[in-house]
């Protein structure tokens, strides 16, 4: 005999499978298709409809309900066709099956009321992992078991009404799991437990808070939830909770609010310390020898806000001028060292110009004083016998700093103004006459003794 | 060939691992693993798809006389594994309803998993190499005859099992894949 290349397709073999397919086809011919079927179809009866008052009359007939892949209809249109009030309400989002259809569109009749369960299964009887009751706004998917680890029935939360709630059994039960997390619970947020859960979300330990804009990160993972929702009652108080470090830290502020409410400027969520201040934020920047200078130097008795920035706050008993340059150091001093000087004495009321530029300074601050000296000239500059006392002491009227060698040319008795341009007798300078002061003069230095002479 | 009972035990264990994990599903959901879910479901397509595969390949490496893959008592040994741990699994799928052609192709699978047994006692009697050629002489020709007339006559009634069984399951997948799996 010739062997085949699969064992199985022997004569016997291919005639066995032949009988198979047969018997399956008469008996499917014979029953219709109740050989196909997971289990009996409930027998509850009721109204007639479709000609049938119970599913279980409907036989071997599979196609009284379902309907075949590639049709139009489903298998929720051929429930619709029987139970017509039912699909009446289904378009009434005022009714429950109405709120369900509208809620979940994808949900079917037989995925709260599933068949094939026996003929004593009760069709509308829903068993709780039946019914999508995250559909109505709660899921259970938190809820699997009772606190006595029971698989929830309905009654268990809604008692007689399924269309009703109280709030009140959610605390009853979950007392029983943790009297004290409840009775801490409920003081911190109230009783009215369905304000924030929704049966999805347990807010517990799993919780991931950094799905949220403040992420809880070092310290703040052990901190409880009502630290700082302490006034939450309902899911959307928690959103509009401050995330502000003064709104849950101002009573925890040891500088007393001395430095504003932004503790992350300094500090972090790994702790109070260590602190990283950067004094540069602050208006006083702190530069040159200023940084190696220790905080309580300027702060005394950590008095950090309202610290005098002005020099002189601290700077007073260091004052090598005695204050006479007054109170602002920085006009000629800068944080790098005292030694560093930018002082420009042309910034003051005396302006060092011409021949004063080049002076030494002990000229004119020859006692130590450098401030409230007088500016005027002879405080200098005394009147030189040569004038004979003939000009006073304001010698900025003829002199300047650029041009001491100044030349009279006002005007002068007994000698003519020739052409308005003063004194100009012979183009000669004051000595020319004037040879020893100015009270007396001399014509013979140039003209001759000789008056009808020359 | 078939020295020792390594494959049996090997197919214990296994059935023991996947019934701890029965167990957990169990414990877990309070409830049997329905046959439409995610658990019993699965095992149902993996247990069938290894009773399909113990057949077709142990067949055809067993008529292969082109290329010669792995020795037939590997073959055999993991034919024996594939067809104790595929039903067990397949049994599991059923969540204990035995109801209309399911139940038939459950009742099947039960059948030839014994006959399986049966023939596995059989075909031990007679020596053989590791390839599974018989070795003359060390039986008597009485004996030897008498077992492969025991052994043509099991295969009769194995392999229309098998058939039987096979049918009846495609056609219980179609049904599901027609009534449950594509329901709309």
């Amino acid at each position: 005999m010739k062997r085949n290349r699969l064992g199985c397709l022997t004569g016997t073999g291919l005639i066995a499978a032949l009988l198979t397919a047969l018997l399956i086809a008469g008996f499917a011919y014979a029953r219709g298709g109740s050989i196909y079927s997971p289990g009996p179809l409930s027998a509850q009866s009721g109204e007639m409809r479709g000609g049938v008052t119970s599913h279980a009359q409907t036989g071997g007939n599979c196609n009284a309900c379902h309907t075949a892949p590639w049709e139009q209809a489903t298998l929720a249109d051929r429930c619709a066709a029987c139970h017509t009030e039912i699909a009446a309400q289904m378009r009434n989002v005022a009714s429950m099956h109405g709120t369900l259809a509208h809620n979940n569109p994808q949900l079917g009749c037989r995925d709260c009321h599933p068949e094939h369960r026996g003929a004593d299964a009760k069709l509308t009887e829903l068993h709780g992992a039946d019914f999508p009751h995250e559909a109505v706004g709660f899921s259970l998917n938190g809820h699997p078991f009772t606190a006595a680890r029971e698989p929830f029935t309905c009654q268990d939360c809604h008692g007689d009404d399924i269309s009703k709630f109280d709030p009140v059994t959610c605390t009853g039960c979950h007392r029983q799991i943790d009297a004290a997390f409840m009775a801490a619970h409920a003081l911190a947020y109230g009783t009215a437990c369905l304000e924030c859960h929704d049966g999805v979300d347990r807010f517990g330990k799993n919780f991931d808070h950094n799905r949220f804009p403040f992420r809880i990160e070092g310290k703040h993972a052990g901190v409880s939830c009502d630290q700082c929702h302490s006034s939450a009652h309902r899911l959307s108080d928690f959103s509009v909770t401050s995330q502000e470090c003064d709104s849950c830290h101002k009573k925890d502020d040891p500088h007393d609010g001395r430095f504003g409410a932004r503790c992350a400027d300094c500090h972090n969520e790994n702790g109070w310390r260590p602190a990283k201040f950067d004094h540069n934020l602050a208006s006083f920047k702190l530069e040159g020898e200023h940084q190696e200078v220790p905080c309580d130097s300027c702060h005394i008795n950590k008095v950090y806000k309202g610290t005098p920035t002005d020099c002189y706050s601290c700077h007073q008993q260091q004052d090598a001028h005695g204050g006479q340059y007054g109170r602002d150091c920085a006009i000629c001093h800068d944080p790098s060292s005292w030694e560093h000087v930018n002082f420009d004495h042309n910034n003051t009321q005396f302006p060092l110009t011409g021949a004063h530029a080049g002076v030494e300074c002990q000229r004119c601050h020859s006692s130590g004083q450098f401030t409230g000296l007088s500016t005027s000239c002879s405080s200098c500059h005394g009147d030189p016998a040569f004038h004979a006392g003939m000009f006073g002491l304001e010698c900025a009227s003829c002199h300047t700093t650029s041009n001491w060698s100044a030349v009279y040319k006002g005007p002068h008795p007994g000698i003519a103004d020739e052409g308005g341009s003063g004194v100009n007798h012979g183009g000669g300078g004051c000595r020319s006459c004037h040879t020893q002061t100015l009270s007396t003069a001399t014509c013979t230095q140039c003209h001759s003794g000789n008056p009808g002479g020359d | 060939m078939l020295r020792g009972y390594k494959e049996l035990w090997l197919a214990f264990l296994a059935m023991l691992l996947i019934s701890g994990l029965y167990a957990a599903v169990y414990v877990a959901t309070r409830a049997i693993p329905p046959a439409y879910e995610l658990f019993g479901h699965g095992i149902g397509i993996i247990g069938f798809i290894l009773m399909l595969m113990t057949e077709t390949l142990y067949s055809l490496r067993k008529r292969s006389r082109s290329v010669k893959w792995g020795k037939m008592s590997t073959w055999l040994q993991s034919h024996i594994f594939m067809g104790l741990v595929g039903p067990f699994m397949v049994l599991l799928h059923s969540s204990w309803k035995f109801n209309g052609l399911a139940g038939v192709s459950m009742l099947l699978t039960v059948i030839i998993v014994i006959s399986g047994f049966i023939g596995r006692y059989i075909f031990t009697r007679i020596p053989r190499t590791m390839d599974g050629l018989e070795i003359e002489g060390t039986l008597s020709q009485e004996a030897l005859k008498q077992a492969r007339r025991l052994m043509s006559l099991w295969h009769t009634i194995h392999i229309p099992i098998g058939m039987a069984l096979f049918i009846s399951a495609f056609v219980h997948i179609g049904a599901a894949l027609y009534f449950a799996t594509l329901l709309k």
